[in-house]
């Protein structure tokens, strides 16, 4: 298509009418084509990012059990006295597995060390510098509520007395909900201390603490459960 | 815009639609492997953990 204004003065006549119909047809095509962009990435955020993050987590569930029965005879767990403090896992790798029954029968994740974005892709990060599984402290993991596998989807329907289990070479831990779910602020980091305040534990102990964010898709808060060791069991000693 | 790439394509009205077709898919592809990727976290569904400020997960 010719220019419109380099047309001569003789076929001035019918040149506005063309580049106003240019104009609204690029504008209109304009229109459609970022409406489809954003449709297309409300489908990558609310479909896609879960398809790869329900992905990941297979494989990171898979590569640790695969890694669990290479390294077969399993430290013993950690008792009373013994602290499991010593383990540092290198991060994004994971290194037990989560079971919470109130998510549901067969809701089951890989627990990764760390806690940055392309981690909680692939799972739920363990705030790096807190407890060991069944350890002395608090254990803390974060997850996402919705997006990338919606792991915490469910977490607002968690209540005391729940059972949040831990699996690890060593051992089976489970823990049991005291208090939450709670909203707090995001800076409320105390939230992660060995003893934490508002959690109602008054003393040491071996405490196990959830983050997700809230409202469900936003950030304004976060909602945080707190948990208990009840019963820990070793793993069962491979024969030498 | 959309008139001028199909006048530009080559071949008949059928090899025009067979490329077109690639050329869309291949738009989304590189949308969903490295834009939407990239624009996600500018979102807030990915702040998920307590910390100082709102760093440690953007």
């Amino acid at each position: 298509m010719r220019s419109p204004w380099r047309a001569g003065p003789e076929r001035s006549r019918p040149r506005p009418e063309a580049v106003l119909r240019l104009a609204v047809r690029t504008f209109s095509e304009l229109c459609l084509t970022v409406g489809t962009v954003i449709l297309l990435f409300v489908a990558y955020v609310l479909w896609w990012t879960g398809v790869t993050a329900d992905r990941a987590m297979d494989a990171e569930l898979a590569g640790l059990h695969e890694r669990w029965e290479r390294t077969a005879p399993a430290p013993p767990a950690p008792q009373a006295g013994a602290p499991p403090q010593a383990v540092r896992h290198p991060a994004g790798r994971a290194f037990a597995e989560m079971f919470v029954p109130r998510f549901g029968a067969g809701w089951r994740k890989p627990v990764l060390e760390g806690t940055d974005p392309d981690t909680l892709k692939r799972g739920l990060g363990h705030y790096r510098g807190t407890a060991a599984p069944g350890g002395t402290g608090n254990f803390a993991v974060a997850g996402h509520r919705r997006t990338h596998g919606d792991p915490f989807k469910d977490f607002p329907r968690l209540r005391p007395g729940d059972q949040v289990i831990l699996k690890d070479p060593a051992g089976t831990y489970t823990y049991t909900v005291r208090t939450g779910p709670v909203r707090t602020l995001p800076t409320d980091v105390a939230v992660l201390d060995p003893v934490p305040v508002k959690s109602g534990f008054t003393g040491p102990g071996r405490y196990l603490t959830l983050t997700t964010c809230d409202p469900e898709w936003g950030h304004s808060h976060r909602l945080i459960v707190w948990a208990e060791l009840a019963e820990t069991r070793p793993a069962r000693q491979a024969s030498p | 815009m959309y008139g001028w790439i199909w006048r530009h394509l080559p071949g008949n009205a059928w090899v025009r639609a067979l490329i077109s077709l690639v050329l869309v898919l291949a738009v989304v592809f590189v949308l969903f492997q490295y834009v939407f990727p990239w624009a996600e976290p500018l979102l807030p569904f990915n702040d998920v953990t307590v910390d100082e400020g709102s760093g440690a997960t953007r």
